[in-house]
């Protein structure tokens, strides 16, 4: 008896001992303390190419100009493709950040659920100069089916431009001066730059690769400039004209098959452009930094005009407000956006797109800033031509052109690998494009 | 004559070492082909020990041709690598000490006691198996988000304490065990627990081994859950940490070249090769004599 | 007297019951059940329902089995991942049983043998996302300079839709084999010797020796490899994360990686669990034919 009386107690003991550990477990310090510090904000990004590190060093500047004021910006970098569902999840728990970046157009559905907030009161409480926004930008950062309310304070302007290596423009006696305007001149120039051996392309003129988003956006810009409309205005039918859009499919497809001016073999197309492997690169400013970091010897152009119009993708990115359970939050985290957006000229010259704010792109420094005007004016000039954006419907993402994994993407991967026929892609597209206006 | 008298004394002479000299051959290329077997792990280091513009070339450069301890130095200074280091060793070891613990205990009352529903919780485990981790990854992670845990060592350690590995191990150990000894310490009026702690768990040093190395293994290298449980830069574990130099899914891409990741996962390869290195003899026998049995 | 009591009552069926067990099996079983039962019932429900995260799920029936039937890139999403299995497996449990076997010899040098066969086990995914794309890079990489000296033309291996399949499993044999092989050469060391040495007195040749004695000696060891790596292989998923995120065009794309996709990158939780449930049924499907053919034998 004795002895089983022990027994228990020992077995008790080492219970206890157990749930102690396990106690001690559940208190550890956790880094991310929330509501300790009654100001700090929390931001969530995902920018990750060389514009991370100059919107890094924005924050930084924000927490040393407010150190002793006692609010401080807390940043984590998600990765891009996690970024939605991590917000969603924090958001169905009451976890949210503050603010976040975000990408006009795409936020229908969030607009719709609540996840993100309308704007205008708040900013108008703090004091943000609405009118120094250029209309164009405010009105990308509506939501019409929503009150027409106001999602996102704009923070810079992107569209896609051609970056060229100079080098290799030089080498085929080419005149870095007059980079083409058209397709077929642009057809000329990037076989004239192609290095090849044999029937494989070693170096591409236009930079390509065999699926994801380069030849996504690619085939988006070239359609919508032969006429196609992913929706019509009234966002009521989807593929208007689809005919200009089988052609920029066989566009895209002749750069590798017919011209052989690209290669499928490309996996990661930034590092392949930094390493000479291209000639010819359409892609937004947040590369600039870290190509001319890597002294790369390259100028950015105008997109050209390949079919009818000449325009070329846009994106606008901004600060969007995440649902807090503590509505006071949202006038401190106002006000960290207006000083991010008064003090944008770093961003707005060396870190990525161009400013939406008049009283900036009017600054007298604003062209010499930064980075050369050689790299970054086609981006801020090229403004005026950036209207391929986002369709503002509730799948919105579903159409969005540049894109490696979407619905549109994954269907014309199939075109590019030649599992499936041009006019089938675009049926299927059509279709499922339909379905989607239809839903809202 | 000459021949066969040389053929001999040759076999005389490898004798000591196991091999006859038909075997020659073979034994060699086995040892060739397990020394290409582990080339990419030289590559890596290899490579790990280049200047960002050497590691592209178009001839294979096994030697690199300047070498240098700047990816190393620049991994521990640009990224909190240090501090990943320590999320994984705290996290690996706590979740596997648990894991074989619990396991060890749950493997022997599957083995040795009775009671209701011994066989169908059996049947659950194995079960679990097949469920792929990727299934729960979500719900659990909104799970932990409502109790707070997101981003703490809690949830890192709590999601792989239910490797149940550990559990069939000790279980198919334990089923083979003499009874006598049991039955001797019964005799003396030891209760279960006493014959557990004081009997049966000394003695399962193989089946101990084995399950740690594969436990710690794959706590070391656990990816998705830490990924998604986790945002904050200095919570990372070294598989998530490291995986942003990866070129297709990283986000530096851009920015690091190759030859960093490469001194990344050396780093993050070390503590699971050193663990097993060491350990690899109990680590086998842990895993014969009985504990498997299909 | 304490005996018995030490024992635990007698139930009904006069088995003593020891009830000290379910505080044995306590610890482990409940930290299992909250944090892998319940999320897998949390995930079948959820399969049934339309869900992004925020807000409730919305009951939608089976509606998302139906879809995932005529979603293409299901089915070559499952198409893809039985081919993994085809492939993966048999050069796993082959190649694998093989080293095991040469290791067993115990020739000089065989520990050296044993590390390096199994250490790739041990690294994590990263690891294969970096050294696997590296060496298997269409223009740099170790593996095309080496085919180049047999005179065999760069093979775009994770850029192309044909081989991108197989650049992946080559990377996954890789690292999967060490676990086949460790539990292979601790079965083979657990033949006795004397069967060994009976069947050399007898005059038995290498190969019979091994076909008809050691084979059937192991078969329990090899259904065990076979199986674990046929459930590991189907839920292939890392790899693929790494090396080539599905691409191109889905050509190396898994159920699981489908899954992560839906579910992580649209948001679409219902779909991702309906899809991740039709593999979790072609899995026991596989795994109670495999062992029902074996009984037969």
């Amino acid at each position: 008896m004795a002895k089983t009386m022990s027994l228990s107690r020992r077995q008790f003991a080492k219970a206890v001992g157990k749930t102690a550990l396990l106690a001690t477990a559940a208190t550890f310090p956790a880094p991310f303390v929330k509501g300790a510090d009654p100001i700090t904000i929390n931001h969530w990004s995902w920018l990750a190419a060389s514009d991370g590190e100059i919107w890094a060093q924005m924050i930084n500047s924000f927490n040393d100009a407010h150190k002793d004021k006692g609010v401080q910006i807390k940043m984590e970098v998600i990765p891009e493709e996690q970024y939605n569902t991590k917000v969603l999840a924090a958001a169905a728990t009451g976890n949210a950040p503050d603010f976040g970046w975000g990408t006009a157009g795409q936020r229908a559905q969030w607009a719709q659920d609540g996840v993100i907030v309308p704007l205008d009161d708040v900013a108008k409480q703090t004091g943000l100069d609405l009118a120094d926004f250029s209309e164009f930008s405010l009105k990308m950062a509506r939501y019409p089916k929503y009150d027409n309310k106001l999602f996102m304070i704009p923070m810079d302007l992107m569209s896609l431009q051609p970056e060229v290596n100079i080098d290799h423009v030089k080498e085929a006696g080419l005149d870095p001066a007059a980079f083409p305007q058209d397709g077929a001149t642009l057809i000329e120039w990037a076989k004239a730059m192609t290095k090849r051996e044999g029937d494989k392309v070693t170096r591409s003129g236009i930079m390509m690769t065999g699926s994801g988003v380069q030849p996504t956006v690619t085939w988006g810009i070239v359609a919508e400039q032969m006429g196609f409309q992913r929706a019509s205005d009234d966002l009521k039918t989807a593929a208007v004209n689809p005919e200009a859009g089988k052609a920029a499919m066989q566009w895209v497809l002749d750069l590798f098959d017919t011209h052989k001016v690209s290669t499928r073999d490309v996996t990661d197309r930034y590092k392949a452009f930094g390493t000479g492997q291209g000639s010819v690169f359409w892609t937004g400013p947040w590369t600039l930094n870290g190509y001319v970091e890597q002294k790369l010897p390259f100028h950015t152009y105008l997109f050209p005009k390949i079919g009818e119009k000449q325009l070329t993708y846009f994106e606008m990115g901004g600060m969007e407000f995440y649902v807090q359970p503590d509505e006071a939050r949202y006038e401190a985290s106002m006000q960290a956006v207006k000083w991010l957006s008064d003090n944008s000229f770093l961003w707005t010259t060396k870190g990525r797109g161009a400013s939406p704010r008049t009283s900036l792109l009017n600054h007298p420094d604003y062209k010499t800033a930064g980075h050369s005007w050689d790299v970054r004016g086609a981006f801020v000039d090229g403004m005026a031509i950036a209207t391929a954006g986002e369709i503002p419907v509730l799948a919105g993402p579903n159409f969005t052109i540049y894109s490696g994994g979407n619905f549109l993407a994954k269907t014309l991967e199939q075109v590019w690998a030649g599992q499936k026929k041009i006019d089938q892609a675009m049926a299927e597209i059509q279709e499922q494009w339909q379905k989607d206006l239809d839903a809202g | 004559m000459i021949a066969a008298k040389l053929i001999r004394r040759i076999n005389r002479n490898l004798r000591p070492f196991g091999l006859r000299l038909g075997a020659v051959p073979i034994w060699l290329l086995g040892l060739a082909i397990a020394i290409v077997w582990a080339m990419p792990f030289v590559w890596m280091l290899s490579t790990s020990l280049k200047y960002a513009g050497d590691v592209m070339t178009v001839d294979v450069e096994w030697l690199p041709r300047r070498v240098t301890l700047g990816n190393y130095e620049k991994i521990f200074t640009d990224f909190p690598v240090a501090r990943w280091f320590l999320n994984s060793v705290i996290v690996s070891v706590i979740s596997t000490g648990l894991n074989i613990v619990f396991g060890s205990m749950a493997g022997y009352a599957l083995a040795r006691l009775r009671f209701p529903g011994r066989d169908a919780l059996f049947m659950l485990f194995i079960a679990s198996l097949m469920v792929p981790t990727e299934v729960t990854v979500v719900p659990l992670l909104l799970g932990i988000i409502k109790i707070g845990w997101w981003n703490t060592y809690q949830a890192l350690i709590a999601q792989p304490l239910t490797y149940v590995y550990s559990v069939y191990i000790f279980r198919q150990f334990f089923l083979s065990f003499p009874r006598d000894l049991e039955d001797a310490a019964k005799i003396d009026g030891a209760g279960h627990f006493l014959i557990f702690w004081r009997i049966a768990f000394p003695l399962a040093r193989a089946p101990l081994i084995a399950a740690t190395v594969i436990v710690f293994t794959f706590n070391w290298n656990n990816f998705l859950w830490p990924l998604l449980a986790v945002s904050d830069e200095s919570m990372k574990t070294l598989p998530v940490g490291i995986a942003a130099f990866a070129p297709v899914v990283g986000t530096r891409t851009q920015l690091e070249g190759f030859a960093l990741g490469m001194a990344g996962i050396t780093v993050l390869s070390v503590p699971s090769l050193l663990v097993f290195f060491f350990l690899q003899r109990y680590f086998i026998q842990g895993l014969s004599s009985g504990a498997v049995r299909g | 007297m304490a005996m018995k009591a030490a024992r635990g009552r007698r139930s009904a069926d006069e088995e003593p019951v020891d009830w000290v067990a379910y505080v044995f099996v306590a610890f482990f079983t409940i930290p299992f059940l909250l944090f892998n039962i319940a999320p897998i019932f949390f995930g079948a429900y959820v399969s049934f329902t339309k869900w992004g995260i925020f807000g409730k799920p919305k009951w939608v029936g089976l509606q998302n089995f139906r879809d995932a039937f005529n979603d293409e890139f299901v089915g070559i999403a499952f198409t893809n991942t039985v081919l993994y299995g085809l492939v993966i497996v048999p050069c796993v449990v082959v190649i694998g049983f093989t080293f095991a076997l040469y290791v067993n010899q115990r020739w000089p040098l065989s520990a050296l043998a044993r590390t390096l066969f199994f250490s790739p086990y041990v690294v994590s995914a990263t690891v294969i996302g970096l050294v696997w794309v590296w060496m298997l890079d269409t223009q740099f990489g170790l593996i095309n300079h080496y085919l180049g000296y047999l005179g065999i033309d760069n093979v775009p291996w994770l850029t192309s839709t044909n081989w991108s399949l197989l650049g992946v499993s080559i990377a996954s044999v890789w690292w999967d084999l060490g676990l086949a092989f460790v539990l292979f050469l601790a079965a083979l060391q657990d033949v006795p010797r004397d069967l060994y040495e009976a069947a050399e007195v007898d005059g038995a040749s290498r190969w019979q020796r091994l076909w008809l004695i050691i084979l059937p000696q192991l078969r329990p060891v090899i259904s065990l490899v076979v199986t674990l790596q046929l459930i590991s292989t189907l839920r292939i998923f890392s790899q693929v994360y790494v090396m080539t995120n599905g691409g191109p065009a889905s050509s190396s794309s898994s159920v699981i990686f489908y899954m992560y996709n839906e579910a992580i990158q649209r948001q679409l939780f219902g779909y991702a669990s309906a899809v991740a449930m039709l593999l979790f049924l072609l899995i026991i499907a596989i795994t109670i034919i495999h062992r029902v053919a074996i009984r037969e034998r």
